[in-house]
């Protein structure tokens, strides 16, 4: 599987580790009213959707950046890479 | 005080070296290494008169180069300068950004081909996954050989340098010498 790293071009997937969710971006405010069953879902709940998922991958023998690859759980298609640092903090999903 | 004897990354006192038809392979003991990088908003700065380069390219300039290692990030080397105190040259070049000393971290090895440039490529493409322009001439990279991290540099068409991790140097060495025996009967 080739991950279209988007400054070092295709990349050999095994040079990358997993995450998982990219809504992992978008942590909680700890200060809310709700905050602690906002960081139980956080930390405990996952969607697991057949089809079009945005994760999380780390460039470890690389560049060390943090990718959010768009997958296709259904045919592991890449539909794309983008660098997590470009997109805003709360804007992964 | 004890006479303290220094090792290279193999555990000898002399750096390695080995011939494999027309290609060599040698140990560089004598490698300065420091990261450099760039705090949030700064300049780059051009240490030892060196441009940083781009995404994926190094540059040299004399005993000097830099290669690409991340964003905002480079690693400095300098021929001959694994004795001293190479961060502190380059913390003198570059005294903004933040700068680690990695000399002693790493173990470089060097491979030049005597029979012309088509050999550098058969090799590598035993050795790691990559297209073969990201280890074109003028370019750096980061990746996994035999599931060790390592620096891929290309100073010049007849030449590749590999860095890794000084604790696997061994097993780097064995990676490449094994790659490099099975071309050494290759006609070029």
């Amino acid at each position: 599987m080739l991950i279209p790293h988007p400054l070092l071009g295709l990349r050999d997937s095994q040079e990358f580790t997993y995450l998982g969710d990219a809504s992992l971006m978008n942590r909680p405010d700890p200060s809310a009213v709700t905050a602690e069953a906002d960081f139980c879902d956080y930390v405990f709940l996952r969607d697991n959707p057949a089809g079009v998922h945005r994760e999380l991958w780390f460039h470890e023998q690389g560049d060390r950046s943090w990718l959010i690859v768009t997958r296709n759980t259904l045919t592991h298609e890449i539909l794309g890479a983008e660098l997590a640092r470009d997109l805003p903090a709360r804007g992964a999903k | 005080m004890t006479d303290l004897i220094p090792l290279t990354a193999l555990g000898a006192v002399d750096a390695r070296t080995a011939r494999f038809g027309a290609l060599t392979l040698t140990e560089d003991d004598s490698l300065g290494l420091a990261s450099l990088t760039l705090r949030k908003g700064q300049a780059a700065p051009t240490p030892f008169g060196l441009t940083l380069p781009e995404v994926g390219a190094m540059t040299t300039s004399g005993p000097y180069g830099a290669f690409w290692t991340g964003a905002n990030q480079w690693m400095i080397i300098g021929a001959g300068q694994g004795t001293g105190d190479f961060a502190a040259l380059v913390h003198a070049e570059a005294p903004n950004a933040s700068i680690t000393e990695q000399t002693d971290g790493f173990a470089a090895f060097h491979i030049t081909s005597a029979a012309g440039p088509d050999l550098i490529p058969a090799l590598m493409a035993k050795l790691v996954n990559l297209p073969p322009a990201a280890y074109a001439p003028g370019h750096a990279t980061r990746t996994g050989l035999e599931h060790m991290t390592v620096f891929v540099l290309r100073p010049s068409d007849t030449q590749i340098s590999v860095i890794g991790m000084r604790s696997y140097a061994a097993s780097l060495w064995h990676a490449i010498s094994v790659a490099a025996a099975r071309l050494e009967h290759v006609p070029v």
